[in-house]
């Protein structure tokens, strides 16, 4: 059964989880990765479970074989709701909200097996035993999640196998829809941009280059804070997180320069100043003038002082340095092909002022080291480029739904029985999808 | 990249006191500033280009300001960058003066106050706030003639600023002005 069943694929992020099947264009679910469930809120970060932190090894797991979901439970387990739902619920009162993954890696294991149990249950409508899931996890993700999470996955749900992948190396392939990417090539740097961080992430022949990724506190949340500090500067009627955050995807852009920007604004007000109409909760409607936050909101990422005190290196340059500190014979394609991922990095004009950005340090680094040389040493220079492209978004789900849908891709995933003959520690190592020699 | 610098740094032949530049103004008030043409009929003051013979280093201070005034940190390149931050930290002075809704007669006479005070403290001075930044005048006429130029950019740089203030048509002060009252350059104030 499982051999003609599409293979899910879910990719679960700090904010919000893409889920949906292989060989389709876009997720069927995008929802936050939030759990409601009795009883308080977790902590003050938005995550965790509202209890001190607890070992690493999911406690649910550690009583007894495991069984299935509702056989381990009392009922009121089932009383909770995911994504939308869940904020929903938690706006009334008896639900506490909780964000069960912070910076990319899950921190609270019950309230991702439940989040999981509902999303193919409730949402994607599907029984694990007859599918093979594709899974996402952040670069750097220690070894023992990954086993925690094939625990659940074949213990709890029975699934009938399991590939996790890397989603930066998911973002070079779903890349590949570009007109501007020649060949197939997992060699890339891939900046991953969503809710809660930013990674930048040498990928060489399909391998993350570990010892480069550099990933820097910007993202998406600290540009929806920026827009609504802007908004309560000026006093506007409605500077709620939820607005701020409509305002940012909705009209910000990345300028070239701020200076001159502020000038354009000055010419062409009506151009360029925006409303934006704030449903308020009786019903009522206000307006909410936008102005500069429109390009000072994405430009922390190229000069992070403008918000930050203790984090002060522009993207740009944290992508070079990263570049620069790999292996000295893949830095070519690194540099020729650094391929946007997420969220926040849809801004238009995002991808060409970090081309510009870099070819600049690169221009300037090999002027000087010519200088040094002699005219006798030109190096012909060196290709920069920034791949914008329409996948960029849920980048890495769409490589998943990409790779997933390849013929071969249900004998790369590891299996039930393959599990229970080897164990947990099975899932320490996958075979390359998409690498060289596959179709 | 940072906080923007001055494009005056460069300037040939500047006279300097201390390590404050003097440079060519485009005013009318009295003083020792040279003074600059006046803008062709056909060019706003609000918008003079860099490489226009009359723009100057308080066209530069407004429009950089509002950039500006976003950053903490600043590496002083040379004497007219001084030129500039006192240039920005006047403007954040006046702008401070002028509340939501004032008329602009009333906007006029609070920020005018401020402009044609002349008792403010100049580099040397124990209440300036960048001392460790500006050397003093080193003698009376030095001192004197510092002052006297600082006047002629504080009286210039009040009536530009009111006039980008309230530069719309409905009389009512810009609020996208007004909102960068609390911004701090350098973190600093004068
Ligand atoms: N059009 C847009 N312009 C700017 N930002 C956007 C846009 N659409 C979504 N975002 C932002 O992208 C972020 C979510 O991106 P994404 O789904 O890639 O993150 P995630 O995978 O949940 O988080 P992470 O990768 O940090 O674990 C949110 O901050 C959201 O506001
Ligand atoms: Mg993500």
């Amino acid at each position: 059964m499982a051999n003609h069943t599409p293979a899910v694929v879910m990719d679960n992020g700090t904010g919000y989880s893409k889920l949906g099947f292989a060989g389709n264009d876009s997720p069927s679910f995008v929802f936050p990765t939030a759990i409601a469930t009795k009883g308080p809120t977790g902590g003050a970060g938005g995550s965790g479970s509202g209890r001190p932190a607890v070992a690493n090894k999911p406690t649910f797991l550690t009583g007894g074989a495991g069984g299935h979901l509702s056989g381990k439970r009392g009922t009121e387990d089932l009383d909770f709701f995911i994504g939308d739902e869940a904020l929903t619920a938690a706006s009334g009162p008896g639900y506490g909200l909780h964000y069960p993954i912070r910076h990319g890696q899950i921190e609270n294991w019950d309230h991702m097996e439940r989040f999981w149990s509902n999303s193919m249950f409730k949402y994607l409508r599907v029984e694990p035993e007859d599918h093979h899931f594709l899974l996402t996890e952040p670069p750097l993700n220690p070894p023992e999640n990954r086993e925690n999470t094939a625990e659940i996955m074949f213990e709890s749900f029975n699934c009938a196998g399991l590939y996790i992948a890397v989603q930066a190396v998911l973002a070079l392939a779903a890349s590949w829809t570009s007109s501007k990417v020649q060949d197939r090539s997992l060699t890339g740097t891939v900046i991953d941009s969503g809710e809660g961080v930013t990674h930048v992430i040498p990928v060489a022949e399909g391998y993350v280059i570990g010892s480069s990724i550099k990933s820097i506190p910007i993202a998406g949340r600290d540009i929806t804070y920026f827009v609504q500090s802007m908004l309560r500067d000026r006093g506007e009627p409605d500077s709620s997180l939820k607005t701020a955050e409509r305002i940012k995807e909705e009209h910000c852009y990345v300028s070239p320069d701020i200076v001159k920007e502020f000038a354009r604004f000055d010419r062409e007000p009506a151009d360029r100043f925006k409303a934006f109409d704030a449903r308020q909760p009786g019903g009522r409607t206000v307006t909410v003038d936008v102005g500069y936050e429109r390009f000072l909101a994405p430009e922390i990422f190229f000069n992070p002082e403008i918000y930050s005190s203790d984090f002060l290196t522009p993207l740009p340059n944290i992508v070079d340095t990263t570049i620069q500190t790999s292996p000295i014979d893949v830095r070519r394609g690194l540099y020729k092909n650094i391929v946007l991922s997420g969220g926040s990095t849809l801004y238009k004009d995002f991808g060409r002022r970090l081309q510009r950005d870099i070819r600049h340090l690169v221009d300037e680094r090999i002027k000087l080291s010519e200088a040094k040389a002699g005219n006798a040493a030109k190096s012909g220079g060196l290709d920069v480029q920034v791949i914008t492209h329409k996948r960029q978004r849920h980048g890495p789900w769409f490589g998943g739904s990409l790779l997933g849908q390849t013929p071969e891709f249900k004998s790369y995933c590891h299996t039930k029985a393959e599990y229970e003959e080897i164990g947990p520690s099975i899932v320490r190592r996958f075979a390359l999808l998409g690498g060289p020699g596959s179709s | 990249m940072p906080a923007y610098h001055s494009i005056f740094l460069d300037e040939p032949n500047q006279q300097l006191i201390g390590n404050f530049a003097l440079l060519p103004l485009r005013t009318r008030t009295r003083g020792p500033a040279q003074t600059l043409p006046a803008l062709p009929a056909d060019i706003s003051e609000l918008d003079v280009d860099p490489s226009s013979e009359s723009y100057d280093p308080l066209d530069e201070v407004l429009s950089l300001f509002r950039a500006n005034t976003f950053f903490r940190n600043f590496e002083i390149k040379g004497p007219a960058d001084r030129v500039l931050i006192y240039g920005i930290l006047f403007v954040s002075e006046a702008l401070s003066k002028i509340r939501p809704g004032m008329s602009r007669r009333e906007a006029e006479k609070s920020v005018f106050n401020v402009s044609l005070d002349t008792n403010f403290a100049i580099p040397g001075d124990a209440g300036f706030p960048l001392n460790q930044a500006y050397e003093p005048p080193r003698d009376r006429n030095e001192a004197e003639a510092l002052r006297q130029y600082i006047m002629q950019m504080r009286q210039e740089l009040a009536v530009r600023l009111l006039n980008r203030v309230y530069a719309d048509p409905s009389g009512q002060p810009s609020k996208w002005w007004l909102s960068f009252q609390k911004r701090k350059f350098m973190g600093k104030q004068l």
